[in-house]
């Protein structure tokens, strides 16, 4: 296998508009003749399918929610970057595609990352012709805020609910197709498989959650939007019902699964309380504008925070990193929290907990202002910790938040079966090892708004597609393995649940697959990843049964996809011998812990071919070097 | 740290044709630190191994974003908790040997599809009537060539703001669903992006809200007491004068 | 855009039409109570008022079924929404109560529809005893005309009809503690201010109307008629 990424040639800054050139287009009497599976309908799922349904396709939408509005795009609080440049400090198209492909340690394809930065724009346009409501200046012109990992400020933003009402904006512009009979929308539909014909994406097999029915549904193209897999690890700033089956099943039809291991851990989340956690809750990473990151100098320091004077306050990253300060990236932000905690002077019960100080900026700017920044994140905060962040400072920790690996795509974001088209988080395209704050919204949109309604003609207009229907063989097989897997589930009668299975994994995985790995550690998951699956198999009960709304069961078949996946990512982990971006290797760092990239050896994205699971997980790594022609590679440096 | 024990008295329906009823648990160590649906998550597991079947709830982000949950606690959409939903709720609100009634929110137009879920795919409709601003990907003008006064901005974003998790129809006494169209209605008629299509947006998603099955709304603003977001009614009085104006024009 | 028929039987329409129908209700009866009161002026003061109305001849008629026509579109519309609500939620809770804070569900809202239908009943007892009970004629000025006032005096004499009417009253009161604020809601006021201070004056306003009535037949009754104080017979 031959992973092409497509990239058209000629300079950065005419690839894309070369291709807009040159792409084939589907003329507007033929476009209704094609009909195109969308899964997953949040930022991209949704803006695709309307953008294509607005171009003349036939969409089909899939939700395993209840609604489209509820996926999981609507929980990023911050913002989303565009290169507006309204704030006249020098930002730039460049500078946005520089700052993203720096923050993500050069291990993305600068193509792609540089059609996000052009694209970035019009997607302020587009939400904001919506009815999108970003925060804005008195004049009435869209206010911007700083972010991670930049020097200028190009956030724009609603208050604390950016994804909220970007997804919002999404899912109307959906509706309003569904409306005109142009989408038709399934929701509470679980895709369970991909169905390949001679090589193809044709369609999909989904179980309607409510009846248990498991369904046929064929097509001239499949755009995958199922988000990402942090929810490997338990204990993760995703929603419940976030997973990876659907990517995982199209991997194992075939599809390569690229850089497995890219996880990112968040650095501002509010800590663990106790075992029946259930998720953690991200704050948005905003905060970082005003508050500051700190610990006790000393150990086992049990004074109240407020009581700690000045000098005994360790200001962490102020010091280490002297011109970011709390603006480090998010990746150098979290490991620096392990980092102190580990030396053991982490704060909170657990020990396991940094503080987030708002009390200078209170002091500079006063509690209403802060309040009018911040005040929906600060009321989340107070009602999950009972703590007033107002009066002390907020404890926070890192968690796994966004995972930047996915199926591997091309140019065009197609995976390398033909026809499987994979957006947004789900696909491992724009962000590297390290994805910076505000820029999943922006992907998430740019591939769907703006990418795949142009690759999709570009791909149909070229495609020989014969008339495929539901009774075909494909059809039936992937149909039968999705119903025999469920009655397997439901059949073992073990004696753990789910949930205390899904939760041993996610140890296993913060533990030794998190925010720093070691090769020992990393063989160790694997052997007890291993172990824990053959269990999981032996010794899992279900409840209920799969004719009726059964969300255990729905659980089990996720966790049952993690359990490979989660092989996978520490595979990949040993794989990748050096520190880049979110993954740290420990053996790969200097004696102050910065982490020493490789790019003589590693300037690839790693894409495993599936090939099954016996005992173990049988992978094979093709390699997509990657060729930076336009930035030079440097170490990143926030100090 | 001590730990509750708390009664439970949980509406459990097989399907939406089946009549239902309540079924009482018992639940020990319940921790005060403990969200609501996470207390439900130890009753789940200890069903489980009872060789039971679980008790079946709406939960996605459990950060009181995405409007998935939306139980009725003790007679309260949400629990007793102003502004929060019941994700977000945590067991310190309760004592020691509490007993907690748990109830699907209930509407002809939400039908039951088991125990505390019901489809609320009626809100979908309402906004596939007009719930939003007719620009194809790519006609959008430069932003900025939009301005928005600030004030006209954060009210449009108060409204903005509903979560569509169908607390105002559970509480209402009517089952009226004015809040949540009101809050599409208020959020978008204010703007000037949205001011094109403002009559048409409102007759047609007033008609959906009717169509759908809803009661009448009689002013009783329960809905914005139980609006986990705080959306104000003022919406629904924005929504009657844009109707008026609709109609007599 | 809908006919407006269409508008005027949705939802919307309907809740806009009972706020407009309530205002003028409440308008009226503060006209109504205004001529009630002359039953404390001189002693010709009330069946001279009733003249004054009767002079108006055709237009009194036009009055008159109009203010019928707005009384039973009120009066549909509310028992309509009353009749919706069983349909739209056909299973009831089993525990339910309010949230409080900006909650208007109070007594007075909860009981619109009773006190409602209460108000309609009476309205007929009402009219039958008098506009069309039997009433002496006097003369005023010189011409002929019914005593109103005397009738007045002898209704309340009565216990049963006193309290009863000073019962009903309160429940008015009751009806208009929410509905005169609902109404302009129903109206589109959306001002939150404006609605705070309107909620505070459409209680104090129904207290007002509420006491109003029910002041007149209790002081007939407990003050002997003719014999009280404040009230000049001839």
């Amino acid at each position: 296998m031959k992973l092409d990424p497509k990239v058209p040639s000629g300079p950065l800054e005419s690839k894309w508009s070369n291709y807009l050139r040159d792409v084939k287009l589907v003329s507007p009497n033929n476009k209704r003749k094609y009909k195109i599976i969308v899964v997953g309908t949040g930022l991209a799922g949704a803006s695709a399918a309307a953008s294509l349904a607005e171009l003349g396709y036939e969409v089909e939408t899939f939700t395993i929610l209840d609604s489209a509005r509820r996926a999981h795009s609507i929980a990023a609080q911050g913002g989303i970057n565009a290169a507006k440049n309204y704030q006249n400090d020098g930002d730039s198209v460049w500078r946005l595609f520089y700052d993203t492909i720096k923050g993500g340690d050069y291990r993305s394809r600068e193509a792609n990352v540089y059609r996000l930065a052009e694209n970035s724009n019009r997607i302020i346009d587009q939400a904001v012709a919506q009815g999108v409501p970003f925060g804005r200046e008195y004049g009435g012109l869209l206010d911007n805020r700083s972010f991670g990992g930049a020097q200028v400020s190009r956030t724009f933003y609603s208050r604390g609910q950016t994804g909220q009402q970007l997804l919002l904006g999404a899912y109307q512009a959906m509706m309003r197709m569904v409306h005109t009979g142009k989408i038709k929308s399934y929701t509470r539909h679980e895709m369970l498989d991909l169905v390949v014909v001679d090589g193809v994406a044709r369609g999909i097999i989904t179980r309607d959650l409510v009846s248990g029915e498991i369904k046929r549904h064929e097509a001239h193209a499949v755009v995958l939007c199922t988000g990402g897999y942090g929810n490997v690890f338990y204990l993760s700033t995703n929603a419940k019902n976030s997973n990876v089956t659907a990517a995982w099943r199209c991997h194992k039809r075939g599809a390569t699964f690229a850089n497995p291991c890219f996880v990112q851990i968040h650095p501002t989340c509010i800590p663990v309380s106790g075992d029946y956690q259930s998720k953690l809750t991200l704050m948005s990473e905003s905060l970082r504008n005003d508050g500051r990151v700190w610990v006790p100098r000393k150990k086992n320091d049990d004074r109240h925070p407020n009581d700690i004077p000045e000098d005994e306050r360790y200001y962490y990253l102020e010091e280490r990193y002297p011109s970011f300060g709390n603006l480090v990236p998010r990746d150098v932000a979290s490991r620096n929290a392990k980092l102190v905690t580990d030396e053991g002077l982490g704060v909170g019960d657990s020990g396991l907990a940094v503080y987030l100080d708002f009390r200078d900026a209170i002091k500079r700017d006063g509690e209403e202002t802060i309040r009018a920044r911040y005040g929906n994140l600060f009321d989340m905060y107070e009602n999950i910790s009972d703590e007033n962040p107002y009066k002390q400072p907020m404890r926070i920790f890192p968690a796994v938040h966004y995972t930047m690996g996915g199926l591997w795509v091309d140019y065009d974001l197609m995976s390398n079966i033909p026809g499987l088209f994979v957006a947004g988080e789900a696909n491992f395209s724009d962000h590297g090892a390290n994805r910076l704050g505000a820029s999943a919204l922006m992907q998430g949109l740019s591939d769907g708004y703006f990418i795949i309604p142009y690759t999709m003609g570009s791909y149909l207009a070229d495609a020989d597609l014969p008339n495929v229907d539901t009774d075909h063989d494909a059809f039936k097989e992937a149909a039968d393995d999705s119903k025999n897997q469920l009655d397997r589930l439901l059949n073992i009668n073990g004696n753990k649940t789910v949930i205390e299975f899904h939760r041993e994994l996610g140890k296993i995985m913060w533990d030794k697959v998190g925010i720093s790995r070691s090769k020992e550690g990393l063989e160790e998951a694997i052997s007890e990843i291993r172990a824990l699956r053959e269990d999981f198999w032996q010794n899992v009960r279900v409840p209920g049964e799969a004719n009726y709304y059964n969300k255990y069961l729905e659980f089990a078949a996720r966790v049952a996809d993690y359990f490979e996946l989660a092989e996978l990512m520490a595979i990949d982990a040993i794989d990748r011998g050096e520190s880049c971006g979110c993954h740290l290797r420990d053996e790969y760092q200097t004696e102050e812990g910065e982490a020493i990239r490789n790019d003589k050896d590693f300037a690839f994205v790693s894409a495993y071919e599936y090939l099954g699971v016996n005992g173990k997980l049988e992978t094979k790594l093709h390699k997509e070097d990657l060729n930076f022609e336009f930035v030079e590679l440097k170490q990143r440096s926030y100090k | 740290m001590s730990t509750m024990t708390i009664n439970l008295k949980v509406w459990r329906q097989k399907n939406t044709a089946d009549s239902g009823g309540f079924q009482d648990y018992k639940l020990n160590g319940v921790s005060e630190h403990m969200s609501f649906l996470e207390m439900l998550d130890v009753l789940n597991e200890q069903l489980i191994k009872e060789g039971k079947d679980p008790v079946e709830f709406d939960h996605d982000c459990r950060e009181g974003i995405c409007g998935s949950c939306n139980m009725v606690i003790n007679g309260r959409a949400h629990g007793p908790k102003r502004l929060t939903a019941a994700c977000q709720l945590h067991m310190r609100e309760y004592s020691d040997g509490d007993t907690i009634v748990i109830e699907p929110p209930r509407a002809k137009a939400f039908p039951i599809i088991r125990d505390l879920v019901v489809d609320r795919s009626a809100f979908d409709r309402i906004i596939e009537a007009g719930g939003y601003v007719s620009v194809k990907t790519g006609a959008a003008p430069e932003a900025n060539l939009i301005p928005v006064e600030q004030d006209v901005s954060n009210t449009a974003f108060d409204y903005a703001t509903c979560i569509g998790c169908g607390a105002c129809v559970a509480a209402c006494p009517n089952s009226s669903a004015s809040l949540f169209t009101g809050a599409k209605v208020a959020h978008l008629n204010s703007l000037p992006q949205g001011e094109p299509e403002r009559k048409r947006r409102t007759v047609a998603m007033v008609e959906q809200m009717e169509k759908e099955g809803f009661g009448d709304c009689s002013n009783y603003a329960e809905c914005e007491a139980v609006c986990p977001v705080g959306i104000s009614i003022s919406s629904i009085a924005k929504m009657r004068k844009d109707y008026v104006k609709a109609v007599f024009s | 855009m809908p006919t407006l028929l269409k508008a005027a039987t949705s939802q919307v329409g309907r809740k806009i039409l009972t706020g407009v129908t309530g205002v003028l209700l409440v308008l009226f009866i503060f006209f109504h109570l205004g001529g009630n009161l002359a039953i404390f002026g001189e002693a010709d003061a009330m069946n001279r008022y009733s003249l004054l109305l009767h002079d108006l001849g055709p237009l009194l008629w036009v009055a008159r079924i109009g203010l019928l026509a707005v009384f039973l579109i009120h009066a549909w519309i509310g028992i309509s929404i009353w009749i919706n609500k069983r349909k739209a939620r056909p299973q009831n809770y089993q525990v339910y109560s309010s949230k409080g804070g900006p909650s208007k569900q109070s007594l007075s809202s909860r009981s619109m529809a009773f006190t409602g239908v209460v108000l309609l009943i009476f309205v007929v007892f009402h009219l039958n005893t008098f506009a069309f009970g039997d009433m002496e004629t006097i003369l005023i000025d010189g011409r002929e005309t019914h005593d109103v006032k005397s009738l007045v005096i002898d209704t309340f004499q009565n216990p049963l009809y006193a309290f009863g009417y000073a019962f009903v009253m309160l429940l008015l009161g009751t009806h208009l503690g929410h509905g005169i604020w609902s109404a302009f809601i129903s109206l589109g006021l959306t001002s939150k201010k404006a609605s705070a201070a309107m909620y505070t004056i459409g209680g104090v306003v129904a207290v007002i109307l509420a006491f109003g009535f029910i002041f007149i037949p209790l002081y007939i009754y407990f003050g002997g008629g003719c014999e009280a104080t404040l009230i000049e017979c001839r």
